[in-house]
Parts: C-alpha cells; structure tokens; sequence
C-alpha cells in the first residue's frame, strides 16, 4: 500500500499527513479502467504539438544485450511508460500496462496502425527488475510477436540521467530508521512519441486511457 | 513516519467519491494536502517605499507544531514590479509558477530542494514573443506534464482579447490558441449575445473532456488607476461577458456562453457525477452556474446574488468545500467574507458573512475546510492606500472553521513587515517530497 503515494498524482490523489482516525476505504480505479465517458475529438481535428524532443540514455534489453533507448523510439511512434514490475499501486504501473494493453488490442485490430506503434515499458527498478525479470513480466502481457519492448537498466547511475530527462521523479521508500522498504512512489506518466523521436504528449492518472492514446495515434498516423 | 502516513493520506483521497480533495483549488491533475499544510507561499506584489519594493514569493510558517508557526520564515524577491498576481503549480507540485500582468514575466519556483526556502528556477520574459502576442499571464494552471497559462490582453491594442498558451513543466513553449471572436469563433457556437474573447480563469473537467474559461478585462484597465476606469464610460465597457467551453483533449472551442459582468475565477465540483462549475461576476455580483444538462448541453445561468449589488461589493476569488457543499465568496468592496450552502448548485443560499479587512481578496481553504486563509490585494492601482478604521490594507490571516464561526489564529500585517502587498496563497507539504518536516534536511536528501 506504501507504494500508492505519489504514484496516484493526477487522479485527485494527496500526499500529506493525514488525520490519524482516518480509516481507509477502497480505492477507486482510474478513468483507464472504464469506458471513456466522452467521445474523443475526431481523429486528426487538433494538434498535438510537439513538446520538445525524447531523450536517449543507455538501457538493457529483456535479452541482457546493452543498448540505447533511441534503438527502440523512432522510426514507429511510441507509446513510453515507466513502470516496475512490483508496483502494487492499482492506479499506478498497473494502469499504465492495462492501457498499454488495450493499446495493443485496437491497433491489432486496426490497418492503419498497424506496423507503425510501437509500446516501450521502461523499467525504473534495476535492482528488481533484471532482464530475465522483466521478459516474464512483458510475457504476460505482450500478444505473439507484437512490438512492445520492455527495458530495464544495469544500474541506479545509468538510469537516473534518463529519469530526470522524461521529468520523471521517484522517491525510493525508507523507514523511519533509514531502511529502503522496496517501493517507490512516482508520478505516473506515459508518453506518445512520434517516429521523429519528438514527445507529442504526456498522459497522467487521471487522463490515461486506451481509447484517448489510441485516438492521438491515429491523429498522429493519418496523413 | 509521518511521510508513510502521508502516503496513505493518497488513499483516502483516492477513495472518497463525494469528497475529491479541494485544497481550495486546485488542478486534478495534481496531488493534494489532505492534511495539515506546512508552508503558505504568497505570490506578493511589490510596493513602492515598501521594503525592497520588488515583487517576492513569501514563504510563512503555518504548521502549529512549529516554532515559528504564523512568521514569515523566507522572502525572495525577484527583481523590479511586473504586477505579481496569480501563481499556480506544477502536476508533480515540484514547481511554482507565477507570473506578472504588467511585464508578462513568469517566475518558475523550485519549492521541491527545499520546501521552506523556493529558489528560482527559470524566468520566462519572452512570453509575448513566444505566445504571438498574449499580454499579462494571469492563470498557471497543471495540466498532465505541462502548464497552460492564460492571458489577459494582447500586444496590438491592449484591449481584452487574449488567448492561452501552454509550457512544458521545464518551461518551454509549446502552443497558444486564441479565445473565440465574433470575427473568429475557431468553429464554437455563438450561444448568446457575445463571444468577446476576452479571459481570466481556466478550470478542467477531465472526465468530461471540459475545459471552462472565464473573462476579465485588458492591460488598458487593468493598469489603469480604479477611479479613472470606473469614471471612464467607455472604459467600464470593456470587460469579459462571456465563459467558453473548450474541447480539453483538442483545445477547440465548443461553446461560447453569455455571462455579464466579467465573470472571474471559476471552481468545478469535484464529486463524480457533479457536472458543474461556479464563477461569480465583478461587476453584477452574481453567483453563476456553469452546468451540462441532461442532454450534455453546456450552459450558464445567474443563481444568487452576492450581497447588494448596487453597492458594488465587487466579488473576487472564492473557494467551493472538498464536499461540493459549500462556496466561499469573498467580497473586494466591502472587505466581507460570505459563505453559501450549494448542495443545490442551482439555489445557492448564504448562511454566513463576516467582515475579515479592508480590500480582502483571496481566499485559500485547507482540503478538510478547517484552516482558511485571506489575503489582501486586487491590482497595485486597484488597490487602497488606507483603510478607514486604522487598520492594516495588505494583510494574510489564517482563521480556523468549525462550521459555524471564523476564529482568528494569526494576522500579518505585509506593509509594517516590508513585504508589499500579499496576493494568490499556495500550499506546500514535505511530505510530498517524502520527508517529513523535521526529517527533511536527513532522510530526503539521502533518497533524492
């Protein structure tokens, strides 16, 4: 439950001392695991404007090989998370591979798309997630020979440069004695990167859905 | 542990459908203090002959378990006048930024490293520039990953019309867009009698795909000395009538609604089925609601009047309670503070009215609705030079709410202190940086 703080930023979320009598009722999921209530604008009525351009930084891929990040943006638009496979916060990382999921099932099932979107996960916990740990993590997720990457780090050093160039802030968890607990708190963001390499848009808690990606895709994509 | 707590604290936000966290107003896009806040920061605006006369971000102490609860702890000025006025934060809350009517700069705080010393991070001062001619930034509010700011005038005559611009967190360009005109309503439907293009507030209803933004007036008047303006018929013509609702995903606008009498900061409901904003009108004195109806139309109605409007109380910022319940209404004219019950949006009642100072402003409620500050301060030459019982024109108080009384718990006053005149209120925690308060120079410093 640790792990929730502020990983849950952007979806009405709170991080301060709370009252101690305060119990703790269920959560409530994020918009990205119901329908959209709206119609997304029509595809290719609105811009999405480039928000500067996607850093590169060293990564490992599921099979050990060392690389760069820019091998696996470009070319294809992206969709990037940041996520660690031990993440227990339901709007968290598990938000984020859900929607990157639901992803995969519309451009499977769409022409267009196809070919041309690929899912990057981005592993932010070296320590936990080794290379063999995250292949058997995107196994879970990833459909026959789908592009959806998954890539972790060699070490805390590596990673950090391209954490804070993606803006992308973590808390590593300690006790009161100084002890890492193993969870981390975060801000949640996925980004749509175009085949350019350029960041078209960023997504929160609160405004993370397949279908909303999926219309910036197609937004993107259509000539 | 009180950092764990805090974590916690996420939950009960998370989980609390009726009650979505109000921190007074913030964006949902970010994350709240549910619980007692450290720090207020106060975007101040310089007064000349007042200590260094520059604008400043002043950062009071208001945790009562400390030892310098109620005291200014940190001041930073920034260099000259730029009419400071709002402020607003990033979606992580690493940032503050806040931005200056007269100059168009905006200043872009770290109150992360330290919360209870921000430094400066970034000055923007080619926003005009950039924006394609968007004069006085006036709202900075987070949108996922970037800030979108709006404007209250432009370069070609000074006038009203205006239009937004957004910024990446680091404070980059991105786009601007135009409000829509007459001469240009970019694809809205014109639903009334204006579509002026002027602008003021912007608020966010995600789960509605709504963004909704409100009009003031343009650097000519708002750089204008009060009595001038308001002896000047032609003057007093040129401010906002109408509220726009805005595509959010696309940034398009949808719907041009008629709302006279420069409808300013706008507050939406936060429960999940709630489809409605408030805003208040400056010059009329009215309570409007902006609301989606059941066939998901999107419309604006005048539901109560704020005092009597022919003495121009002048109504400025309000607050709308963590509950939807509850909206208050301070009065600029008068120096009153009104609270009405809107459990029914469209018949809202006043069930309480206290004088609080001369030239009140703006208010800022805590996420339980117990702690509620006030600041003095509208515009450097909007503003009194004096009150009429002796007291204290540029203040920041802190009142505590039980639900039928305000009791005073500190007052400061900004002139005595040489700070200048004391305008938006902003919250800060450590334990939002994972450290709590007395941990912070140790623990989070270490994880960072």
């Amino acid at each position: 439950m640790l792990r929730l703080g502020l990983a849950a930023l952007g979806f009405w979320a709170a991080t301060a001392v709370a009252a101690p009598h305060q119990h703790e009722p269920p959560v409530v999921l994020a918009p990205g695991y119901a329908e959209l209530e709206f119609e997304p604008p029509a595809v290719g009525s609105y811009l999405l404007p480039t928000m500067g351009d996607a850093a590169d930084g060293a990564v490992l891929g599921t099979d050990g090989k060392a690389g760069r990040l820019h091998d696996f943006i470009g070319g294809k638009a992206s969709v990037l998370s940041f996520i660690f496979t031990t993440c227990n916060d339901v709007n968290g990382c598990p938000l984020a591979t859900y929607v990157m999921s639901g992803v995969q099932n519309a451009v499977l099932q769409d022409p267009l798309l196809a070919d041309q979107v690929r899912l990057v996960s981005f592993s932010f916990d070296p320590e936990l997630d080794t290379p063999p740990a995250l292949g058997r993590y995107g196994d879970q997720f990833r459909k026959d020979d789908f592009d959806w990457v998954f890539l972790t780090t060699a070490s805390q050093g590596e990673l950090q440069p391209t954490l804070e160039a993606y803006d992308q802030w973590v808390i590593r968890d300690y006790d009161a004695d100084g002890n890492y607990l193993g969870t981390m708190s975060h801000v949640l963001r996925v980004y749509l990167i175009d085949a350019d390499r350029r960041i078209r848009n960023i997504y929160s808690t609160s405004f993370l859905h397949a279908d909303t990606v999926v219309n910036d895709l197609r937004t993107l994509l259509t000539p | 542990m009180k950092a764990v707590i805090g974590m916690l604290a996420a939950l009960v936000a998370l989980a609390a459908p009726a009650a979505w966290a109000d921190e007074t107003c913030m964006s949902p896009y970010m994350a709240k203090i549910v619980g007692q806040e450290d720090y207020v920061y106060i975007w101040t605006l310089g007064m000349e002959g007042v200590g260094d006369g520059e604008d400043k971000l002043v950062t009071v102490d208001v945790n009562p378990d400390s030892d310098s609860y109620g005291q200014v702890i940190h001041s930073l000025s920034v260099g000259g006048r730029n009419e400071a006025h709002h402020s607003g934060l990033t979606d992580d809350r690493r940032y503050l930024w806040a931005s200056g009517l007269d100059t168009s700069k905006i200043f872009i705080f770290d109150i992360h490293t330290d919360p209870a010393k921000p430094r400066i991070h970034r000055e923007i001062d080619d926003f005009v520039a950039k924006t394609g001619g968007i004069v006085g930034p006036h709202t900075n509010y987070a949108l996922p990953g970037r800030m979108l700011i709006t404007g209250l005038s432009n370069n070609r005559d000074h006038g009203g019309r205006t239009g937004m611009a957004e910024y990446t967190n680091d404070g980059d360009f991105i786009t601007s867009v135009w409000m829509p005109t007459d001469d240009n309503l970019q694809g809205a439907v014109k639903s009334g009698n204006y579509a002026d293009g002027y602008g003021y507030d912007a608020r966010a209803l995600p789960r509605r795909n709504v963004l909704v933004t409100s009009s003031f007036t343009g650097w000519n008047n708002y750089m204008m000395n009060l009595g001038k303006m308001m002896g000047d018929p032609e003057a007093m013509k040129r401010f906002g009538n109408t509220v726009v609702i805005w595509d959010l995903h696309a940034r398009t606008p949808k719907k041009v609604l008629d709302v006279p009498g420069a409808p300013l900061e706008l507050r939406c409901a936060w429960g999940s089925r709630s489809n409605y904003c408030f805003t208040t009108t400056a010059l009329t004195s009215k309570i409007w609601l902006i609301y989606e109806d059941e066939a998901g139309e999107w419309n604006a109605k005048a539901v109560a009047d704020i005092g009597d409007a022919s003495k121009i109380p002048l109504p400025v910022d309000i607050s709308i309670s963590a509950d939807d319940n509850h909206l208050w209404v301070n009065t600029w004219n008068d120096g009153k503070v009104r609270l009405f019950d809107i459990s029914d949006p469209h018949a809202p009642e006043q069930v309480f009215e206290e004088r609080i100072g001369e030239q009140i402003n703006m208010v800022s409620q805590s996420w339980d609705g117990e702690r509620v500050y006030f600041t003095s301060s509208l515009l450097a030459n909007w503003d009194k030079t004096g009150s009429q019982d002796g007291s204290d024109v540029q203040y920041f108080k802190l009142f505590n709410w039980d639900g039928e009384s305000l009791s005073p718990q500190f007052s400061l006053d900004f002139v005595e202190m040489g700070l200048g005149s004391p305008h938006q209120m902003r919250f800060g925690a450590h334990a939002l940086y994972g450290a709590p308060k007395a941990k912070m120079d140790h623990d989070a410093m270490a994880a960072r």
